[in-house]
């Protein structure tokens, strides 16, 4: 009995894992259909882009995101989603897009963005960061 | 105009194929609680379906189907212009995967081979999962892993 009951526990993981990735594979193909037809998000915010081997991603870019408070930032892997990075010609990293509220592409900066000059195109599209100044 | 490659494939057989794996292995895996033995018929089971691949007349739950349930009305045809390649494919791969799970639910019989055994179930038991799902919802993984394989060229799809 043990190696049925052992066989049929296999299999129930081995389903759940299936439809845990499909369910994953869905959401992703939902999101770059949703930009590929320029779906509308609300708000600007920033698409961007980075890899496992990004040195400059860690010590500049993410440190420039962060003082970018209440900004949505998409992270998105160029590796694992190649047709999104495709769509946007990202060919180095990191890459940043500012996008916006109607989910249109409007600032694309290949290489380290700083967060003075993000702040900038952002605040181009309406977004209030304040007086106080973080940089 | 049919597009290349596309034949008249009934798809009542195909179901009444995956009928057929679904209830052979299960009768395996609760039969063989009771009755050790009754893995034999997994090796039963990759033979048909390899033969079943490579040679269609003998494919036995097809011929079920052809020779039995239809004449007897009690299955509707279902023609549907298709390719029955990724179909056989996905017979063929069922196929292996039985001829190896077989070959580990053997030692069912041993007092020490219950974890392999347990390895065979499963496979066995994976089998008759895809052929559900192609079954109930109509999605064949075989079929998924023929177009992919032949997307990236290592087969003539």
């Amino acid at each position: 009995m043990s190696a049925q009951l052992w066989a049929v526990a296999a299999v129930v993981v081995i389903v759940i894992a299936a439809a845990g990735l499909e369910r994953y594979r869905a959401f992703r193909a939902r999101r770059v259909a949703l930009l590929a037809s320029g779906g509308v998000a609300g708000e600007p915010y920033i698409l961007y882009f980075t890899g496992e081997g990004c040195t400059v991603c860690k010590t500049h870019q993410e440190p420039a995101l962060a003082k970018l408070p209440g900004v949505r930032v998409d992270r998105v892997d160029a590796v694992a989603e190649r047709e999104l990075a495709e769509r946007f010609n990202v060919y180095m990293l990191p890459t940043t897009v500012v996008m916006g509220a109607d989910g249109k592409p409007i600032h694309v900066n290949y290489g380290y963005a700083p967060a003075p000059k993000l702040r900038q195109q952002l605040a181009g599209l309406g977004v209030n960061f304040g007086t106080t100044a973080t940089a | 105009m049919a597009a290349a490659g596309l034949q008249t494939v009934d798809h009542s057989a195909l179901k009444v194929n995956q009928t057929g794996i679904v209830v052979t292995v299960l009768v395996v895996v609760v039969g063989s609680i009771f009755f050790k033995p009754a893995v034999l018929l997994l090796p039963l089971l990759a033979i048909v379906l390899l033969l079943g691949t490579f040679a269609p007349r003998l494919a036995l739950f097809k011929q079920i189907y052809f020779k039995v349930l239809k004449p007897a009305g009690i299955v509707k045809p279902r023609p549907v212009q298709d390719r029955p390649e990724p179909h056989n494919f996905a017979q063929g791969m069922g196929g292996v995967v039985t001829a190896i799970a077989s070959v580990f639910a053997y030692f069912i019989t041993q007092p020490w081979g219950q974890g392999l055994a347990a390895i065979g179930l499963a496979l066995a038991l994976l089998v008759a999962v895809l052929a559900f799902v192609n079954l109930a919802f109509g999605y064949c993984v075989g079929c998924q892993i023929y177009y992919q394989l032949g997307k990236r060229g290592l087969l003539r799809a």
